[in-house]
């Protein structure tokens, strides 16, 4: 039974649409995983230096042991954010007549396969091998594989137990967030105690007594267990599924929009599709996050004002790269709708520009803090702004009348290949060129201010001669309208 | 109302749409029927300018209807749930199909007490968005955007197949005070050949593409039609009547 289930699950995973219809974006995902795991790997052979520096005044094996619970602590946080339950998968399995011990079994050990559980082993097993084991010995360095992998365990279901407690209860994860985040506070904040040396108060002592590798090993033996019961009686539907608890949902109107008419409506709507959904908000949080790239480039003197121009925009165009690039997907589940209702196409490509300008201006005056790095920052943001209200928006909107890929909100934006394909990697490449084709060659003859002005420039043209750029929008859209749609229709 | 002259559809060099010739003149209530896999929901999606015919062409009201947009002033639709919004409110959408009609809230709210029994309150205020309703809740939504758009030409593909019993009565009375009063153009595929006739005044059958049967309904219509369904059982054996999902397209 089992190992029909195991083939099924291969199945689903091959023929899963995620799983990239291009081989392009199946190269590229393979590589940026090989990518994050060479980078752990390469953190845990080279943990030894890493440690030294961080505590030069200890021991080396005694740091180590310091900081391995402080670790799962941050891995248990990490699982509960990231780590997805293996849900739905035994729904079509409920009612045949399987045992419920072997449903539950199944669906208990696959948790397992996570990618989470093979960071722990990335990071310090090369430590243990390469310090420990001829320190103290094949059987103490045995005695921390064991426990690293008992403590694994332990957190992968614990982290597992919570997730579904939480799908039931929404306070359960909000606690839990703030049990671990006191747990850490305590000890660097309030000096209560030192995590550091309970943590070495046991992995120290696996030194000498490599017996005690059992307690964890235990510990997530029972964890299992405790797991594996919970499910069975819990093997219904509404426990299963990652559904969140209802909560009533109320009707938003957004009243600087509605002076837009039907364009300010359609703008209001795919606000509230931003904010009411999963991945597209978390494009939006992506986008937040680059706020803060001026930190790394304003404060390295190195970098000239070349880089200034990436930074200013990406701070302020974030936002239209991140979730224009999967644009018109976005809308694939209701396209239909939208084609035969009475919204022309114009209208619907000026909410888009509408969208795009109002989070531009924004993000603009988000990063006026910027003005600390000197007033010339400011004006560089502001040059970019207009650049990406100007230029990207249109470039974006180009390649969104040849992007055919839905994108299903409800699911997650970690790890989500959905959706992507050659025309999201084609685009970053003009948006990103475009600006230094027309800035370069003033900057190689020392006047880099005139391309800057004349980047400003361009930008304002764009801006001013919009509805030019919708009439060619619109012509291109109608020659390519059922192919999109169609593409939609694919699920 | 509709013209519809040489329309040919193939998908993999399978016909799934072949007709020569219909015409729909204004005020009929066409009824759709067939097996699943009959061109129904092509049919439907070519008369709304969702997929391009091979050949042919469709005219609304005498205009084309292919790449032109006239027609969506008139025309209201429903086909699945991929017409709604599902991250709105039911009332967050209505709102906004009646704004693209340049209507008022207030006067959207008019119509929506009008809707009150339809409803059944499981609709508005209930504080969901439309993608946490069931199917048969999404379809009353659906149905209620295209009352809510005056249309002259109303288009709903199995509205009954998800409803409950009561709001399919409603939504027959609906259908039949749309077109006998307002004198709105019906076209209305079905699975339920007993709504279906009850509905409408003329009755399509449709199989592998090819409407093989126009009829205008009369009261041995029902029985006809069970005769074709009935594939193989004998005439006045229990009749069967066929409610099942439509395939996914």
């Amino acid at each position: 039974m089992i190992s029909t289930f195991i083939r099924h699950e291969l199945k689903a995973f091959w023929r899963s649409k995620n799983t990239g219809k291009s081989i392009a974006v199946r190269i590229v995902m393979i590589f940026l995983i090989l990518y994050l795991f060479g980078c752990i790997l390469l953190a845990g052979i080279g943990m030894d230096k890493i440690l030294e520096i961080a505590f030069p005044n200890d021991d080396l094996v005694k740091s180590f042991c310091g900081i391995v619970l402080i670790y799962f602590l941050f891995d248990l946080f990490m699982r509960l954010q990231l780590q997805e339950l293996p849900t739905l998968r035994v729904q079509p399995y409920l009612h045949l007549p399987i045992k419920r011990n072997t449903l539950v079994g199944y669906l208990a050990i696959t948790a397992v396969f996570s990618m989470f559980n093979l960071w722990p082993f990335l990071l310090f097993l090369p430590f243990i091998f390469k310090i420990i084991a001829p320190d103290s010995g094949i059987i103490v360095a045995l005695a921390f594989v064991v426990a690293i992998i008992g403590i694994s365990v332990f957190n992968n279901y614990l982290a597992l137990y919570l997730k579904r407690k939480s799908n039931l209860n929404g306070w359960i994860f909000l606690i839990t967030a703030a049990v671990l985040i006191l747990i850490v506070i305590a000890d660097f904040w309030w000096h209560f105690y030192s995590l550091h040396n309970i943590s070495y108060a046991f992995f120290g002592r696996l030194l000498t007594m490599p017996i005690l590798a059992i307690i964890p090993a235990l510990l997530g033996i029972v964890m299992y267990y405790f797991n594996f019961l919970y499910l069975k009686q819990n093997l219904y539907l509404e426990t299963l599924t990652a559904r969140k608890v209802k909560i009533y949902k109320s009707n938003t109107d957004i009243p600087f929009l509605s002076r837009f008419g039907t364009i300010g409506d359609l703008a209001a709507n795919e606000i509230k599709l931003v904010f009411r959904n999963k991945r597209s908000r978390s494009s939006l949080i992506i986008g937040l996050f680059f706020m803060f790239y001026g930190l790394i480039f304003y404060t390295n003197k190195s970098l000239g004002q070349g880089w200034y121009l990436f930074a200013g925009m990406y701070m302020t165009g974030a936002f239209v790269v991140n979730y224009g690039q999967f644009m018109f997907g976005w809308q694939a589940s209701h396209f239909d709708g939208i084609l035969v209702s009475k919204i022309t196409f114009s209208d619907f490509v000026k909410a888009k520009y509408l969208l795009f300008t109002t989070v531009s201006v924004i993000s603009f005056v988000l990063t006026i803090p910027y003005v600390y790095f000197g007033w010339h920052v400011l004006l560089v943001h502001f040059v970019m702004c207009v650049w990406n209200i100007g230029v990207t928006t249109t470039i974006v909107l180009f390649f969104a009348n040849r992007n055919f890929k839905r994108i299903d909100l409800s699911k997650s934006g970690t790890m989500n290949w959905e959706g992507v394909g050659a025309s999201q990697l084609l685009l970053t490449l003009p948006l990103i060129l475009t600006p230094y084709i027309i800035y370069t060659p003033f900057a190689v003859f020392k006047h880099p201010d005139i391309g800057l002005a004349l980047l400003a420039a361009t930008g304002f043209i764009a801006i001013l001669t919009r509805n030019y750029w919708i009439k060619q929008l619109e012509a291109d859209y109608y020659s390519k309208r059922y192919r999109i749609a169609e593409g939609f229709r694919n699920k | 109302m509709i013209e519809i002259k040489n329309l040919k559809k193939t998908y993999s060099n399978v016909t799934v749409v072949d007709i020569p010739h219909l015409a729909i003149a204004k005020g009929e209530s066409v009824g759709l029927v067939g097996n699943n896999g009959a061109g129904k929901t092509t049919l439907f999606r070519m008369i709304l300018d969702l997929i391009l015919p091979e050949s042919g062409e469709i005219t609304s009201n005498g205009e084309v209807v292919a790449g032109h947009e006239h027609w969506k002033t008139y025309t209201a639709s429903y086909l699945d749930e991929g017409f709604l919004i599902e991250y709105l409110t039911p009332e967050e959408y209505l709102y906004f199909i009646g704004g693209l009609h340049q209507q008022s809230r207030a006067q959207v709210d008019e119509t929506l007490t009008a809707l009150g029994d339809f409803f059944n309150g499981e609709i508005l205020n209930r504080g969901k968005y439309i993608r946490d309703l069931s199917k048969g809740n999404q379809c009353k939504v659906g149905v209620a955007s295209c009352l809510l758009q005056n249309p002259q030409l109303l288009m709903l593909d199995e509205p009954f197949a998800n409803i409950d019993p009561s709001t399919q009565f409603r939504l027959k009375n609906m259908l039949k005070d749309a077109n006998k009063s307002k004198g709105v153009t019906t076209i209305v595929s079905s699975h339920d050949l007993n709504h279906i006739t009850d509905v409408c005044d003329r009755i399509l059958l449709m199989e592998k593409g090819v409407i093989i049967k126009d009829i205008a309904t009369s009261s041995s219509t029902l029985s006809e039609l069970e005769d074709y369904f009935g594939v193989g059982q004998t005439v006045g054996a229990t009749p069967v009547v066929k409610i099942d999902e439509e395939e996914n397209h």
